[in-house]
């Protein structure tokens, strides 16, 4: 383009900025919204996702392959540590153990407890992690400890502690601690600390040694972490050796960790990005709702230009660039928003969007050339999306015809249509609801739901579709009744204005099905988990400790006939890696009965019997989706260092743990030769000594940093936060319940400006104001009224693919529909009166056009 | 300056052709005024030399290289507009949001004039016109007359060889219109274009070089 056409163009953008100011300022702030919310969930993200993994690899360090058990109540035998360090293409092992210990302050631990309890400084698990001295200085050198004045080695009875723990318990180095796991006890003393320790990381560092001496397990470690000759290829490496690994043993790429803690979070990730695209499309929409308008009202103007000689494709891309012009300030208002928003959310937040998956972590946001440029882009993509098609009208307007009388509704090649929709067009719509119908039926792709969002968008385009043809039936017949003199003008016009309608009536189409959907979804989710809830909480109250077994103390008083309990159930918890590429799935072992399972799970299906020689075990909905395994089905755990086929009983209801859990009965557990380390109760009071029973509770598990809470405090608690993650959805609802009436509200207007001369003859023929008004809110009434049914029936149909399609391939979480009809009902006719509202701002417009002046004009 | 060949025109579903054979020849520097009943096609006949309306047959030669608009795709038609084509029309067509030294520059951004004679040349027109001064002034402040000044400038500043105006003074008052008829044929005479003028007024016909008048038979 020449350095004229470009300045031209410019007059042109700016005149168009100037004259449309709202309107403009309006899209591009929607622009910006989009923009910043995904810009700033992809800054939070990143930053959580390199703070999760550094911290990994401070603990980790970075070796090339880990040798773990499959099961965390598994061991490593050194034999096995011992036999792999002489393979040549091994350059060193280090072995260690890991365990969670809980803190106390002093030797005297029960009074320190005591004094903890009292002063609010209830001791959490700490992890505690046993090293070889040698072997850390070369994979784990972060871990290197630095040992106190005193001159106490490494190979000394001591711990080091990172800086974070002692800033945490108040100790300095010197300071004597106790260390407790279940019955194990260590009475020693910090000798040191971790220098190169992050700031968050609590952490205590032994020597291998004396660790496995406390705490075990003998003659075995948790891991071995490998480092290769160079040269050495690792993939097949691991292969050599995958076939001469005992079982319950697993040799793994380090990497493969770092890609599972991604792997955990992405359909999270992949979700928010959705809602935040969601965003940008109603920023697409405004544009293309302000754009279509302003081409429309131009109409004249750029048919005198095209007269004058711009050419075609100069108009259509005058249109473009007026788009852009939206978008790109629209974008770079966006970046700075999303990176103020991100910076805003770690500080007050931290690192967790909602899911769970960072909590705790304080990442450093930081804003990378790339991604902003990509997200830049997407901002500038949405902008041009909308100005496409009013660019494509532009292009296409007869020229004589515009300049002589404005803008033609039809393009040329839709013109001499009747009233009835063309069977073409209906065949265009029936095919729409197949395609969509047909993604439905499509499994997820890399574990996302991708072709369940492409039938959401389907579902919003065949709505916006359908919106002309419906149009045309429905006021078609209603046309043909005999109705008063302005209903007629406002019916009138909607059948033979079509396109205008269409712009109109698709912003409610698109606002109202998005919020019908979302609050079908999770009006369905929440109702789904409230009767989860009541199934999963039989008992009042319930312990939990955070990843370690009960205190024995505890226990051993539970057992006593002075403890205030009916009954008693217990938990245990671990964790087995079933594919190293996924997170672990939970192992509950839980104190219950083979032929209790149907009372004491929510199953979602028939109870498989299993024969009494079987293992039977009972898995949750998301372990069968991510594995694919079904009731009845032998399953091969990895269990107690060794594999343990067992029988899948059944398959229950989990809302808690995304990545899949399994039941088994503690009698099984232990009979297959398993500790029953109590880590969870569940406590029914003796009838009438509830009150009693908390301050048992109180006064026995008081300074173990145990968690104690109601039933009915979990449940609130767990609403709660159901209800919190799910708050942004209700903002981005409200902004697009916005948008949609702005978009009915400017596109009336528009609609008066360019009928200013058939208004002003009906004026200058007896309608008096009254009657304008009554036509034009009448309009505004139906064309609504056509949005939200279309939306009504969009919604219901995203928010059934949303609970049976999205949810299930993203979260593996089901559930049934349950649409709010009366919420959805009642948000129908409030949006009806601010639609009719919003269209009285147009009727304002109609009965000031100065009808003699109007008339006087040719134009 | 504008040679007319064998060109006919029917409108689809029609029962007769607008217009039929019709040949006519505009010489350089002569101004021709066409004239005719309403309906005949007078529109028409100059939406198809602008090239805006396609004809069924015949050649539209335009400008000093005489090329066939009616041959030419759309951008070509649109490029051969903006060299040599000025339009003058009844409901002036201003652009209401950019200034009037920005309504005239436009056929000079188009025709891709040089930007450092577009001051020069506006500025000598609009003194030409009798709006000295209105450069920086904004179309809906001006009065109907002047609106019309501001389009004879806008169709004369990139020097076409040829003028169509349909009804130039269609919507002014009689003393006005005299003076716009008479600064419109003045300054296509010291332009050395040629014009052709679409009108209803005798009074309009009468002070240009040729009258043609357009019947549905043919012209005359």
């Amino acid at each position: 383009m020449s350095r004229p056409a470009w300045r031209l163009s410019w007059w042109l953008i700016r005149a168009q900025f100037m004259t449309r100011r709202t309107a403009t300022a309006l899209s591009m702030l929607a622009i910006a919204l989009g923009v910043a919310l995904g810009y700033a969930i992809h800054l939070i993200n990143t930053a959580a996702l390199a703070d999760f993994s550094q911290a990994m690899k401070s603990v980790q360090g970075e070796p090339d392959a880990v040798l773990a058990a499959k099961d965390n109540a598994g061991r490593v035998p050194l034999a096995l540590i011992n036999e792999i360090a002489r393979d040549p293409a091994v350059a060193i092992v280090a072995p260690v153990i890991e365990t969670r210990v809980r803190v106390d302050r002093t030797a005297d631990y029960a009074a320190d407890r005591t004094a903890d309890h009292a002063a609010g400084r209830a001791a959490a698990p700490v992890k505690l992690i046993g090293l070889d001295i040698f072997s850390a200085a070369a994979v784990m050198p972060k871990l290197l400890p630095r040992q106190d004045s005193s001159g106490a080695g490494m190979f000394e009875d001591g711990v080091h502690a990172s800086p974070a723990l002692l800033s945490r318990l108040q100790l300095k180095v010197g300071a004597g601690v106790t260390l407790t796991r279940g019955d194990a006890r260590w009475r020693t003393r910090i000798v040191g600390d971790l220098p190169a320790a992050r700031p968050d990381d609590l952490l205590l560092v032994a020597d291998i040694a004396w660790v496995q001496a406390r705490f075990g397990p003998p003659d075995a470690v948790s891991e071995g972490r490998l480092r290769l000759m160079p040269g050495t290829r690792l993939a097949s490496w691991l292969e050599t050796w995958a076939g001469r690994l005992p079982a319950g043993l697993t040799l793994r790429a380090a990497a493969d960790d770092t890609q599972r803690v991604s792997n955990i979070s992405r359909a999270y990730r992949v979700n928010l990005n959705v809602l935040a695209l969601v965003a940008l499309l109603t920023g697409a929409f405004l544009v293309f709702a302000t754009q279509l308008t302003a081409v429309a009202q131009r109409s004249t103007q750029f048919a005198l230009l095209g007269v004058l000689g711009l050419s075609p494709r100069m108009r259509l891309l005058q249109v473009l660039f007026e788009g852009l012009a939206i978008g790109m300030p629209g974008a770079a208002l966006g970046l700075a928003l999303g990176y103020g928003l991100a910076l805003a959310f770690t500080r007050v937040m931290g690192g967790d969007l909602g899911g769970g998956f960072f909590s705790g972590s304080t990442p450093v946001i930081e804003a990378r050339l790339l991604p902003s440029l990509g997200f830049f882009a997407l901002g500038c993509a949405a902008s041009l999306a909308g100005a496409l098609y009013p660019a494509w009208l532009n292009r296409v307007q007869p020229l004589a015809q515009a300049l002589r009388t404005g803008f033609a509704q039809r393009p040329p090649a839709v013109h001499g249509l009747d009233a009835r929709p063309r069977r073409s067009v209906l065949i265009a719509i029936a095919l729409l609801a197949l395609a969509a119908l047909g993604l439905t039926r499509l499994p997820a792709f890399y574990e996302l739901p991708l072709a369940g969002y492409g039938a959401i968008a389907l579902v919003l385009v065949l709505g916006i579709a359908a919106a002309p043809p419906l149009t045309q039936i429905v006021f078609g017949a209603f046309a043909r009744r005999a109705l008063s003199a302005p209903q007629r003008v406002a019916v009138q016009n909607i059948v033979q204005a079509p396109l205008m309608a269409q712009v109109a009536a698709s912003g409610l189409i698109v606002s109202f099905a998005l919020t019908v959907s979302m609050v079908t979804m999770v009006s369905s989710f929440r109702l789904a988990v409230d009767q989860w809830l009541d199934a999963v909480l039989p008992a009042p109250l319930y312990v939990r400790s955070k990843g370690m077994p009960l205190p024995q103390e505890l226990l051993a008083a539970l057992e006593q006939g002075a403890a205030p309990f009916a009954r008693i159930e217990r938990t245990a918890h671990g964790a087995l890696s079933l594919d190293p590429q996924r997170p672990a799935v939970v192992l509950l072992v839980r104190q219950m009965q083979r032929a209790d399972a149907a009372a004491r799970l929510p199953f979602t299906g028939p109870v498989v019997a299993v024969a009494a020689d079987r293992v039977p075990v009972w898995i949750s909905e998301p372990m069968q989706e991510l594995y694919r395994l079904a009731p009845g089905r032998t399953l091969r755990l990895p269990l107690l260092g060794r594999e343990v086929d067992t029988v899948i009983g059944g398959v229950w209801r989990d809302y808690s743990r995304q990545f899949g859990a399994v039941v088994i009965a503690s009698d099984d557990y232990i009979a297959l030769g398993g500790q029953f380390e109590v880590s969870d109760l569940a406590l029914w009071p003796r009838r009438g000594e509830e009150a009693a029973a908390k301050a048992w509770l109180a006064a026995h598990a008081a300074g173990y940093g145990l968690d104690i809470a109601e039933s009915s405090e979990i449940r609130a608690v767990s609403l709660s936060i159901f209800d919190k993650s799910f708050a942004v959805t209700y903002a981005l609802e409200a902004a697009a319940m916005l948008i949609g009436l702005f978009g009915l509200a400017v596109t009336l207007a528009a609609s008066v400006w360019l009928r200013a001369r058939e208004l002003a003859t009906l004026s200058a023929l007896g309608f008096d104001r009254a009657m304008l008004t009554r036509a034009v809110m009448f309009e505004g009434a139906l064309i609504a009224g056509i949005g939200l049914g279309l939306g009504l029936a969009c919604g219901v149909a995203i928010g059934a693919i949303l609970t049976h399609v999205v949810n299930p391939q993203a979260f593996h979480w089901r559930m049934e529909l349950t649409v709010p009809w009366l919420q959805v009902l009642l948000g129908a006719a409030l949006t009806l009166v601010a639609g009719v509202i919003a269209s009285r701002f147009a009727a304002r417009l109609a009965t000031r056009l100065p009808a003699a002046q109007v008339l006087a004009s040719a134009q | 300056m504008l040679t007319v060949t064998h060109l006919s025109k029917r409108h689809p579903n029609a029962a007769r052709a607008v217009f039929d054979e019709l040949a006519f020849t505009v010489a350089a520097g002569e101004i021709v005024a066409l004239v005719g009943e309403s309906g005949v096609g007078k529109s028409t006949l100059l939406n198809c030399i602008a090239g805006l309306e396609p004809a069924d047959r015949g050649a539209i030669l335009i400008g000093r290289e005489a090329r066939d608009i009616a041959r030419l795709d759309e951008a070509a038609r649109a490029a051969l507009r903006a060299a040599s084509i000025g339009f003058v029309f009844q409901a002036f067509h201003v652009l209401p949001t950019l200034t009037v030294a920005q309504n005239i520059a436009v056929p000079l951004l188009l025709s891709g004039i040089a930007p450092g004679e577009h001051r020069a040349r506006i500025e000598a027109l609009l003194a030409r016109v009798g709006l000295a001064g209105f450069a920086q002034r904004w179309p809906p402040s001006l009065s109907g007359g002047e609106l019309q000044r501001v389009a004879i400038a806008r169709a004369l500043v990139h020097r076409p060889a040829l003028i169509l105006a349909d009804e130039p003074t269609g919507n002014l008052d009689p003393r006005t219109a005299d003076e716009v008829l008479a600064l419109l044929l003045e300054r296509v005479r010291e332009e050395h274009a040629s014009a052709l003028i679409v009108t209803h007024s005798q009074h309009v016909a009468q002070r240009c070089d040729r009258i043609l008048t357009l019947t549905p038979e043919g012209l005359q």
